[in-house]
């Protein structure tokens, strides 16, 4: 009983401690969002201001295009997270379990790849696009996002798949199974977990994905949040910060909405993952 | 236990009985230029042009304002003999450092206390895995002024608004040099822990729970579960989760734009800041190719240290 | 239970994919993106900055400009306007348009902030425009536009129509004479520090932004200086310009070691951060820019905004004294010239006066300010005066270059980290190596 209540009073004291380093900014970002112009920035340290007001929300909500940033936000992280998971998870079984020359250093192109500055690559990639009719389309965006992050996902599945047990697959080809149904219907299901977190990574980096849709994407209503919210800002930077705060905040409500459904992925369960000894 | 581990890890193919049956079929799943073709096609249409450009473009005199250019090596003489570079090179080693280390660190923490805290059904957990998470899905710019707000040294920043209250002197988190590449590096340690977390807790759940078990059975401490269970099984994953970090430490100024524009002086200019600078104030195109390249090369040899270092009985 | 969540939750994704947009506004004469009837015969393609168009972020502002859109769509009923929006980051911002400008796809008809517009008019991405506007026209606007916008042979690539300046604000409270030398304004600071304890003396900006530039450029421009040649050749590292760059960098750290400003304006990188300090009454001064005082007035009491006054940047001596003005232009990229005209009308009946009243900022003719009614005021006569003093950033490409690395230079001899001298040097240097090609 001592124990046992011990742990979890220094894991409960681990977590409040947490919560207060990550909270701070968001709940600034909060009493940011329901303060009126005049008290933007004021001189205290009241985390609520003195007259807190609604309307910060309702004039981002009114604006036509706000929901759509969200949504392209979502429909471009989420369709560039599964193309690149696609595309990735055959090229991290081979790196797992096929044996060739070169390996490591292939394993190594592939990251370096990701390891190129986006913003230098600006110019040569817009005129690329242009030149193959893929700029100002979300086809286009999502293709760039899936090369993007095809590297990291290759890496991270890579992990997930190496966790699994070769004997599995072993099992599965002395019963007659080729190399593609062991991995299809053994290895693929088990590594899920690990899939899903990739697909989460990857979705949440092509959430914040700037350069790439600001370069290929004009029309307002086909840009994400992480473009559009520099639309938010007045004529000056700085003097409409209520409501780049507001619209902050309400970005946030898709995604807590997503984890909400999908947390049982993201949690991986107790038992998923686990090898069967 | 420790047979199965070693099998584990032992990581060579072995043929199996029974191979000559299926033996065309074999031959061509073993071959890895199918699983690695769907990569390297979407690699090669949309990554390869733009890549090689950069690195083309780092060997002329390119700028933006003119459409000509000539082949020189001036351009990386000019970065290499710049006397700025040591100061670009030193900020960004504080912030990619401090970045790996805090965020690989917090995210252990945190995922280690989520897994326990879930395991006892404690209340809250899931706000806190949430309230991490939120942290990535708010757009970089508006957490950025956040911070600004936050570290500001005028009246209204909240830090030195607390060390008043608390009776201490003020800190200067933003205009003395030496602190502003700190203050830089905890506001990206803030932003990017959420990575970290869903990496190193995806990889907490691939150790077998029958380790956990036996280890309680032979009355282990925690200290002892976590270095001798816990920490090898994540070997794996902290090595991804490091490289992946690294990477993208080094290939961000999305927070460090807006708090400090690279000031005072240089001391926050980090190498990604400073390729955002060359290429849209100065219009040096070739230039801003130079410290990408830079980048390349230093992301490669960084991770390539973690890989040897961590490699371990791969 | 589990599943299906999973599974409402892909209908709903798929159901949002499908989902036509744009919709609601098929009947209307101005939509978010879209001035004009949708089915009108010819169009082109309208970039404005989101903070002057209908889609400005607060409501008020965004109604008075979807009103000024209908009326020129009713005037112009063949037109349909393709609206785009264009954010603060005007770095990436122009540097896509260039981009876009060599490829051919620019938009017919775009914002341009005013310091850029050089840039383009060299690489000769632009269209002539002085034949949709009178001579009049031309010859009412402040001095400091016409070389920015113009051509060596005289031809006008963009209209510019709203400006601003940057100004000395004061708590008469505390400092009831305005300062016009620097010496004075030192010891008026210090003055009202003495009086009243805890109160910051001057606020500016000091820190990395182009804000900085802008706001200590005057000080540099009111003895004589000069960053380029006639040719645009960098000459603020040679004398005399270089003893004028150190007068003024000393004018700054004076003001730092002698406590009237802190030392946190060396981090200062935003206007907003200043005006919270006058709003608060935590500062006597501060150099902000016109477009405050409309934010002060909303957030103080009357009494309190009764107490604020402002005057012209004060310089080495009374006599030297000089402002920085900025703001946005319009030009237009299309090789049609009805597009370029209908660009034109668009400015001309919008812009050109309308826009300026609606969206509170000041316009760039003589005229307006005494035309329009906003401007009648006391303050914004005195404001047109010092306008008439005002410079623009030099119209030379190589400006941002020389604004980077100055504000290097000024950042971080005001840290500490370096003398003026090497400072200026450097800069110099570093901009050596960027100059264009003959």
């Amino acid at each position: 009983m001592n124990y046992r209540s011990k742990r979890g009073i220094t894991i409960y004291i681990a977590l409040a401690l947490i919560m207060l380093f990550f909270s701070l900014p968001l709940l600034w970002l909060l009493s940011l969002s329901i303060r009126t112009p005049a008290e933007i920035l004021v001189r205290n340290l009241h985390v609520i201001p003195h007259s807190p007001t609604l309307q910060n929300f309702a004039q981002v909500l009114n604006n036509h295009q706000f929901l759509g940033y969200l949504w392209n936000g979502l429909k471009l992280a989420i369709m560039g997270a599964a193309g690149a998971c696609v595309v990735a998870v055959p090229a991290s079984y081979a790196f797992s379990r096929l044996q060739f020359r070169g390996k490591a250093q292939l394993l190594f192109l592939v990251l370096g790849f990701q390891m190129v500055s986006p913003l230098v690559m600006m110019v040569p990639l817009y005129r690329s696009m242009q030149a193959m009719g893929l700029t100002e389309s979300h086809f286009g965006a999502t293709l760039i996002y899936i090369a993007m992050y095809a590297p990291i996902a290759t890496w991270t599945m890579k992990g997930s798949i190496d966790a699994v047990p070769r004997e599995l697959d072993e099992a599965a080809m002395i019963d007659g199974c080729g190399r593609l149904q062991a991995f299809l219907r053994i290895i693929l299901p088990v590594s899920l977990p690990g899939l899903a977190s990739t697909f989460i990574l990857t979705a949440m980096l092509g959430w914040s994905q700037f350069i790439v849709p600001f370069i290929l994407l004009s029309q307002p209503d086909m840009l994400p949040i992480s473009v559009g919210i520099f639309y938010f800002f007045g004529a000056y930077a700085g003097s409409a910060m209520q409501l780049v705060a507001a619209a902050s905040v309400l970005s946030l409500l898709p995604i807590i909405v997503m984890v909400f459904f999908l947390q049982n992925f993201v949690v991986g369960g107790l038992t998923a993952g686990a090898v069967k000894e | 236990m420790k047979m199965a581990l070693q099998r584990r890890h032992s990581g060579k193919d072995r043929k199996s009985p029974g191979a000559a049956r299926s033996a065309l079929r074999f031959n061509q799943g073993d071959h890895p230029f199918w699983w690695l073709c769907p990569v390297t096609i979407v690699l090669a249409v949309f990554y390869v042009y733009p890549v090689l450009e950069v690195l083309r473009t780092s060997f002329t005199d390119a700028t933006l304002l003119d459409a000509s250019y000539r082949y020189t090596l001036g351009s990386y003489r000019s970065i290499l003999l710049d006397p700025a570079l040591l100061q670009i090179l030193e900020a960004t080693f504080v912030f990619v450092a401090g970045s790996v280390i805090g965020q690989t660190t917090l995210g252990l923490l945190i995922s280690l206390a989520l897994q326990a805290g879930l395991k006892r059904r404690l209340f809250g957990v899931r706000a806190v895995r949430v309230t991490v998470l939120a942290t990535w899905v708010v757009p970089g710019v508006a957490s950025a002024i956040t911070w600004q707000l936050l570290l500001s040294e005028a009246d209204f920043g909240f830090f030195n608004a607390m060390l008043k209250f608390a009776s201490l002197p003020p800190v200067p988190w933003l205009s003395a040099p030496w602190m502003a590449v700190w203050s830089a590096t905890v506001a990206n340690i803030w932003y990017g822990t959420a990575l970290s977390v869903i990496l190193l807790y995806a990889g907490l759940q691939t150790i077998s729970p029958t380790l956990y078990e036996a280890a309680a059975v032979d009355g282990a401490t925690a200290i002892q579960t976590f270095w001798h269970i816990t920490l090898p099984g994540l070997r794996p994953t902290l090595l991804i989760t490091v490289i992946i970090v690294s990477v993208l430490s080094l290939n961000t100024f999305e927070i460090v734009m807006p708090l400090t524009g690279g000031g005072p002086g240089r001391s926050t200019e980090v190498l990604a800041l400073a390729a955002y600078n060359m290429v849209f104030y100065d219009f040096n195109l070739a230039q801003g190719s130079v410290l990408a390249v830079l980048m390349l090369l230093i992301n490669l040899a960084v991770a390539t240290t973690f890989w040897l270092l961590f490699r371990g009985s791969r | 239970m589990k599943f299906n969540r999973t599974l409402l939750l892909l209908v709903i994704f798929s159901i949002g994919c499908l989902q036509p947009t744009g919709s609601a506004w098929a009947q209307d004469l101005v939509a978010p993106d879209r001035i004009g009837r949708s089915d009108a015969p010819k169009s082109f393609t309208f970039r404005v900055l989101t903070a002057h168009s209908n889609n400005n972020a607060q409501p008020k502002f965004a109604a008075g400009m979807a009103e000024l859109y209908e009326k020129y769509a009713r005037n112009h009923p063949d037109w349909r306007v393709r609206i785009q929006l264009m954010s603060l980051q005007i770095p990436q911002e122009h540097a896509r348009l260039l981009e876009q400008a060599r490829n051919g796809t620019a938009p017919d008809c775009t914002s341009m902030d005013s310091f850029a517009v050089p840039l383009f008019i060299h690489q000769g991405l632009l269209k002539p425009i002085e034949q949709y506007f009178t001579k009049e026209e031309v010859e009412e606007l402040f001095a400091f536009v016409r070389p920015i916008v113009s051509d060596t042979e005289g031809h006008i690539y963009a209209w510019w129509w709203t400006t601003d300046l940057r100004l000395l604000f004061r708590n008469t409270a505390h400092v009831p004479d305005p300062p016009d030398t620097w010496q004075r304004t030192k010891e008026a600071a210090l003055a009202a520090k003495r009086t009243t304890p805890g109160l910051d003396g001057l606020l500016f900006n000091g820190g990395r932004n182009e804000t900085t530039m802008v706001d200590f450029l005057p000080n540099f421009w009111a003895q004589g200086g000069k960053l380029v040649d006639e040719k645009g050749t960098p000459v603020f590292g040679k004398e005399p310009n270089r003893a004028y760059l150190l007068n003024a960098i000393a004018y700054y750290q004076d003001l730092i070691k002698s406590g009237a400003a802190p030392a946190r304006v060396a981090s200062i990188t935003d206007y907003s951060d200043l005006t919270a300090s006058a709003i608060a009454g935590s500062t006597a001064m501060m150099i902000n820019g016109d477009w405050v005082i409309g934010q002060m007035q909303a957030a103080m009491t009357p009494d309190a905004f009764a107490k604020w006054e402002i005057s012209m940047l004060p310089g080495p001596t009374a006599e030297q004294r000089s402002t920085a003005s900025g703001g946005w232009t319009f030009v237009s990229f299309s090789k049609d010239p009805e597009k370029v005209k209908a660009c034109m009308d668009l400015v001309r009946e919008v812009y050109m006066g309308p826009a300026v009243e609606v969206l509170q900022l000041l316009p760039t003719r003589q005229s307006e300010f005494d035309s329009m009614p906003m401007f009648r005021s006391e303050i914004y006569q005195r404001i047109k005066q010092y306008l008439k003093k005002s410079q623009a950033r030099p119209g030379f490409p190589i400006y941002t270059a020389i604004s980077n690395r100055l504000q290097i230079a000024i950042s971080s001899t005001l840290s500490g980290s370096h003398t003026a001298e090497a400072a200026v040097d450097e800069a110099m240097e570093q901009v050596a190596k960027v100059v264009p090609k003959p």
